[in-house]
């Protein structure tokens, strides 16, 4: 151990320690950051340990966070209640204690004991005028501490507390963005006859807030389309957004009317989340697309843009943000959504600016809003509203048109039976766009679902493996093709041989081509009441 | 997820009325034959089915009916089965030959006192 370094004045080694803190720790992440000051402060003072303990979220215990020879208290994780002992005390009073000679004085921490330490020196890290943990050294052989070693020392915690202010801050910053953004869809869900687009941008310092939007199909064939904004900002705000989002997924999976869905939510962040408040919008659609139903809890309206139509803001009862402690009944309201019409939901970030009125923000927004392709409206309403007069609050954006024109879609499922109800809603869907009657509808429902059996237990082995859907309207025909790339076996078991039946009698032509790829089967079904090509 | 139930309607030991809602594929058709089959004991002198609540049936459903009607033949059990006109289920039920396998009634007739045919 060297001895201290008893010429040079205090100042000489704060340059010291500052030199080393600017130019080497820069780029540290707070524990190699506290472990490298450490040990600085260890040569510097000719102490054997150095420790610091941090004060945890509760604002209740210290916890050993870096040390230099008195490794353990990190490993062990130790935690000290605020007010008790050596480091409890300093941590309390927010004033350096020395204890001098250990033997006898009240120190229950058995890590100090086990080491031998002998003399102590604690000081408080302050930040903000709040303690926000304590920073200690000690030697094997007892040792008076001077006025010039506390004053080095509480100019080092100084520094530590600052650094790890600031170095908190960013994680916390670092942590809200990535949990934000894991709760966006990395990709919107391909769903037939949807055209869908979303963005989402940070507030102003890329400061995250707790905006989500979401779009998920229900096991009922319906389409749940959220967005959402709980108020606040940063980790706090991003945690609770995504509890909400995942409670919200789960209450839809139960009920077919979002104004149930949101008053079940409000009642779990009323019980659960009780300092939350949150504004969403949540909206169904049934399987057909043609109607859309709609609660608001405290969140702007939609705008809808029909083709040849001006977009309009809607004009919708808005029931008050979950959090708000009401006891009213939430509504919901029936939209239709035309064929080809667009649906454009926002968080409030978009059309507020504190220099101009939320009217003017909302006129802006239905002036820009076309029922174009969902992805260039999207750039269009991000250049228009946000892209010269950057919102302070984030913003997020979710279009989503019906777009009928699909004559030919192409879908993709894992060949197991659980895909079997998802093919069912999608080719539903996706009939119900071509004029088909119930009964058309029912039938190819029937055959397709055959085709798609046939693949999940014949094509592949246990590895599993895809099925291919092309769905196509070649007026007045339907033509659904079902592939896989497998080698199919013979089927097994007793009362088989249904499906083959089933397929042809439901279908106008089957064709099964069994290639050296893999098989496809062709299901082609003439629509009644439409002309051909002419 | 494909789901269904089977719900016991009424059970005074000669007839027992049974109803299945949901959907039936190859997904849960398994586990719907072994709850179908495990309702029914010996006791009953006939069984009724009724597949009103029924949205959807395919093979792997049909193979389930075709499965009960065996067994309830062999024990000598009479079998009715109600399927609402133009529901998918009755297509499929129509398509795969059944109603000359068992009794096949609408939910608005009344039950009959018929015998499953002889094949």
């Amino acid at each position: 151990m060297a001895p201290p370094v008893t010429a040079s004045p205090a100042d000489e080694r704060l340059r010291r320690i500052e030199a080393v803190t600017d130019v080497v720790l820069a780029h540290l992440d707070i524990e190699d950051l506290l472990t490298e000051l450490l040990g600085r402060v260890q040569e510097l003072l000719g102490v054997d340990t150095a420790a610091v303990l941090l004060l945890d979220a509760s604002g209740q215990y210290l916890v050993a966070t870096a040390a230099c020879g008195l490794e353990e208290e990190v490993r062990q994780g130790m935690r000290l209640p605020l007010g008790t002992g050596f480091a409890g005390q300093i941590a309390a009073e927010k004033e350096p204690v020395i204890v001098d000679d250990l033997d006898g004085a009240d120190v229950r921490n058995p890590v100090l004991q086990a080491k031998g330490v002998r003399s102590l020196l604690g000081v408080p890290l302050v930040a903000g005028g709040a303690v926000t943990g304590v920073l200690h050294v000690g030697t094997l052989t007892p040792r008076r501490f001077t006025e010039d070693d506390i004053g080095l020392l509480q100019l080092v915690a100084d520094r530590i507390a600052l650094v790890a202010q600031v170095r908190h801050a960013q994680a916390e910053r670092n942590a809200a963005s990535v949990l934000q953004r894991s709760l966006l869809p990395v990709r919107l869900p391909e769903i037939p006859g949807v055209d869908l687009a979303a963005r989402y941008v940070p507030g102003g310092q890329g400061a995250v807030g707790g905006d989500w939007y979401d779009v998920f199909t229900l096991p009922s064939g319906r389409l749940g389309v959220v967005i959402g904004d709980v108020v606040g900002h940063g980790l706090r705000a991003a945690v609770v957004m995504g509890r909400l989002r995942s409670a919200l997924r789960a209450y839809a999976l139960d009920s077919t009317d979002p104004a149930e869905v949101l008053t079940r939510l409000d009642r779990k962040v009323q019980h659960f989340e009780r300092d939350a408040m949150a504004t969403v919008l949540f909206g169904q659609f049934d399987p057909s697309l043609q109607n859309l139903y709609v609660s608001l809890a405290g969140h702007p309206p939609p705008v809808l843009a029909v083709p040849g139509q001006p977009a309009t803001v809607l004009d919708l009862p808005a029931d008050p943000p979950l959090g708000a402690r009401s006891r009213a009944p939430r509504r919901s309201t029936l939209v239709p959504v035309p064929s080809g019409a667009l649906v454009c939901l926002y968080t409030d970030g978009l059309v507020e600016r504190r220099n101009r009125s939320l009217d003017h923000g909302l006129a802006h927004l239905a002036r820009v809003v076309t029922a174009g392709p969902a992805d260039a409206v999207c750039t269009t309403i991000m250049a228009e509203l946000v892209g010269a007069d950057p919102s302070v609050d984030d913003v997020a954006v979710l279009v989503l048109r019906r777009d009928d024109r699909g004559d030919l879609v192409d879908l993709e499922f894992p060949a197991i039976p659980d895909s079997l109800k998802r093919i069912r809603v999608a080719v539903t869907r996706w009939l119900s766009t071509t004029g088909c009657t119930p009964q058309e509808c029912g039938d190819l429902v029937l055959a397709v679902n055959e085709a798609c059996s046939n693949v999940i237990e014949h094509a592949y082995g246990p590895a599993g493996g895809v099925v291919f859907l092309r769905l196509h309207r070649s007026p007045p025909d339907i033509v659904v093709t079902v592939r896989d790339t497998g080698t199919w076996r013979p089927p097994r078991g007793t009362h088989r041989g249904r499906g083959k039946l089933l397929m042809n009698s439901c279908s106008d032509e089957i064709n099964i081509d069994h290639g050296p790829d893999g098989t496809s089967v062709m299901i082609r079904r003439r629509l009644s009441g439409q002309e051909g090509p002419s | 997820m494909t789901m269904a139930t089977v719900d016991i309607v009424s059970d005074d030991t000669e007839r027992l009325v049974l109803a299945v809602s949901g959907e039936i594929d190859m997904a849960n058709a398994a586990a719907m034959q072994q709850e179908l089959l495990s309702a029914i004991s010996n006791q009953p002198t006939s069984v009724s089915v009724d597949l009103s609540g029924l949205t959807f049936l395919d093979s792997a459903g049909l193979r389930i009916l075709f499965t009960l009607a065996d067994r309830l033949h062999v024990l000598q059990i009479e079998f009715e089965l109600v399927v609402p006109v133009d529901s998918v289920p009755r297509r499929a039920i129509e398509l795969a030959g059944f109603p000359s396998l068992m009794t096949l009634r609408t939910p608005t007739e009344p039950p009959r006192a018929v015998t499953v045919t002889e094949e």
